[in-house]
């Protein structure tokens, strides 16, 4: 067996396998999961269902295909962030708690090895629920809106956050002996990841520079948020500015700050009502920026698409969170930089 | 097959380990006792490459813990003084997963488990649950664990710790068998007699300082001061012991059981000289033999007093 097979096959994959499909906890989750994903498909379905019994047309039922999108892959992402550091957080410190990890230290598995086996079997049943919610998904088709590759991409910006998500937790699991504070703390992450970052560009947001002819691009922070780019994504919606100064996530035509009227040729012309710093001045004529679509302006992943920026982001986290866990993994730590007496008194 | 030399293990300003040092020749069972606290553990852990030393070295056929921990866990199997099993897998998929952990070919895998299952006596335990496994059961499936790879060397914490007397005899008979087997045996224990009856050589450890090592009968002789006489006599105990107490040689006179034990000092002439004396004084003596200071005087002596 080569290398890679022994990497991906390993051991702990298959016992995690074994033990985890013998409880009745998995196939339970399964069934929640896909109940609430399904009950929630069903309650927008139903709702889009009943308002477009009066007036239908085909314009309509894209976009009732892109609100039951958009929603259908927002829950699951909320649900996949409660499910995988649960899944993760206790992965190496229950080993500590069941006197089990001596028992692999002195096997011939390397740390790694361990970590591998443990994230792979968890990200597995990740993967396990992601296919099963594709039944849901494909209500979606029936209305239309939404492209295949639309699909493809959110379940790919879904399946790098939880993959980030589980990483996450596995490096709480490594650094923390107990299961508690692992799970507080991979959850405290979590929440971060997900709506924190969100809410720092909500209330640091980019300043808007009065000549520019489009939105600013929001900070970097957020795209740490897989919720910005399925948002894009579900939409396939064109983001105009971002931030509370700026008056929301969706393109705007009248924000905190501004009074805008109509003019001729459907142009808009705006006054600043108050003085936001750094925006202009108090009636001042201002040109509010024109949507940016779905591709970042401007900043350090300028002419990105916001999935890649963001998929990009979690990985290198995941990457930085994985080698942390490695270090910290093994009983002995051989760290290049640490001096060892090795001196016989 | 064993060395270890100097190790010192320093946690804050506690010092577990102050420079022990001590060998285990290929094919020997060493018996390592102390009193909790002693360091017994914290030298197992670190000969398992579990722990690092604060200084020293310590080195398992060939190989130092620190600079090569993989050549030391491909030539020793430990077994550690708590230790916890997986819920949901039977004994065998116990066995078969460590035996995968060691990288043994997935052919020979249930061959190996088997083999283990039979030698520790759970050949009709294969498919049970691990966890529903009685404490003995549980200590005999994680001597074969150790067992998975063919290991030359054992280091076996505390395995007869929680035991009935019944599965003690038990794990002494299995690791007899390993002993037949050619493997060195590491084995910390607090029931001395059993460690007598095993093991070859003794190591006594207290307060993180080895007080004595080497062969047991050896370091025996060396902590049990001054020789004991077992004298049996026909009636006439308090005659025997009034001959006795006058003599220069003897320390102490004490019944025990029916018999006459006398401490003294000198080699087996003085013994002899004794003899002579009981008889000469018309003293009917049916037994006459000599005493061996046991483990437990060995282990006091050691523990009790700084060497």
């Amino acid at each position: 067996m080569n290398r890679l097979a022994i990497a991906l096959w390993n051991p702990i994959v298959a016992k995690e396998y074994r033990s985890r499909m013998r409880t009745w906890r998995s196939p339970l989750a399964m069934t929640v999961y896909i109940l609430l994903l399904g009950g929630v498909g069903w309650a927008i379905f139903a709702s889009t269902a009943a308002s477009a019994r009066n007036s239908f047309n085909g314009a309509q039922a894209a976009n009732y295909g892109q609100i039951l999108f958009l929603w259908l892959i927002l829950f699951q992402m909320v649900l996949l962030a409660f499910i995988t550091p649960a899944l993760t957080a206790g992965a190496v410190s229950s080993e500590r708690e069941r006197q089990t990890i001596d028992l692999l230290f002195v096997t011939k598995l390397p740390a790694f090895s361990i970590l591998w086996g443990k994230l792979l079997a968890s990200m597995s049943f990740v993967i396990l629920l992601l296919l099963l919610s594709i039944p849901v998904f494909s209500l979606v088709f029936l209305f239309g809106g939404i492209e295949l590759d639309q699909v493809v991409i959110a379940f790919l910006v879904t399946a790098v956050a939880a993959l980030t998500l589980g990483i996450i937790g596995l490096a709480c699991s490594t650094a923390f002996k107990r299961t508690l504070p692992a799970t507080v703390s991979a959850y405290g992450a979590a929440f971060i990841l997900l709506a924190g970052s969100l809410l720092f560009g909500l209330l640091f947001p980019t300043e808007i520079n009065p000549n520019a002819t489009r939105a600013p691009a929001p900070p970097a922070v957020t795209y740490l948020s897989p919720i910005l780019p399925l948002v894009v994504i579900g939409t396939n919606g064109l983001l105009n500015g971002y931030g509370i100064r700026n008056g929301g996530i969706y393109p705007m035509t009248q924000g905190g700050g501004m009074a805008c009227s109509a003019g001729p040729n459907g142009t808009q012309s705006c006054y600043m009502t108050t003085v936001p710093i750094g925006k202009g001045a108090f009636g001042q004529p201002y040109n509010p920026p024109q949507p940016s679509g779905t591709t970042i302006p401007s900043g350090l992943f300028s002419g990105w698409q916001y999935w890649q920026a963001t998929v990009t982001m979690q990985l290198v986290i995941s990457l930085v969170a994985l080698i942390l866990s490695a270090i910290l993994l093994p009983p002995i730590r051989h760290l290049p930089w640490r001096r060892r007496d090795r001196g016989v008194a | 097959m064993i060395t270890v030399d100097g190790l010192t293990k320093i946690y804050g300003n506690r010092t577990a380990l102050d420079h022990v040092s001590f060998e285990v020749p290929k094919g020997e069972i060493f018996g390592f006792v102390g009193p909790n606290g002693a360091g017994k553990t914290t030298t197992l852990r670190i000969l398992a490459a579990l722990l690092e030393p604060t200084s020293g070295r310590a080195l398992v056929d060939g190989a130092d813990v620190i600079e090569h921990p993989d050549l030391v866990h491909d030539r020793l199997g430990y077994m550690p003084d708590f230790f916890g099993v997986y819920d949901q897998l039977t004994a065998s998929e116990y066995l078969d997963f460590y035996a995968s952990c060691y990288r043994q070919p997935k052919a020979r895998r249930k061959k190996i488990a088997d083999d283990l299952l039979e030698l520790v006596g759970l050949t009709d335990r294969g498919d049970q649950a691990v966890d529903t496994l009685s404490r003995g059961l549980k200590q005999r499936l994680c001597l074969a664990r150790a067992l998975v790879h063919d290991p030359a060397v054992l280091l076996l914490d505390e395995p007869a710790s929680g035991l009935d007397p019944r599965a003690r005899v038990e794990m002494r008979e299995i690791l007899k068998e390993l002993q037949t087997m050619g493997k060195t045996i590491v084995i910390s224990s607090h029931i001395l007699p059993e460690l007598t009856e095993l093991c070859t050589m003794i190591g006594i450890i207290d307060q993180g300082r080895m007080r004595a090592t080497g062969p047991v009968h050896e370091v025996i002789r060396q902590l049990t001061a001054g020789r004991r006489l077992r004298i049996t006599v026909l009636g006439q105990k308090e005659e025997a012991a009034a001959v006795l107490k006058p003599l220069s040689a003897i320390h102490e006179v004490v019944m025990v059981n029916g018999s006459i034990e006398a401490r003294y000092d000198g080699d087996d002439a003085a013994a002899a000289g004794i003899l002579q004396t009981l008889i000469a004084a018309g003293i009917k003596v049916s037994g006459f033999s000599q005493l061996e200071g046991g483990l437990e005087d060995a282990f006091m002596k050691a523990t009790s007093e700084d060497i």
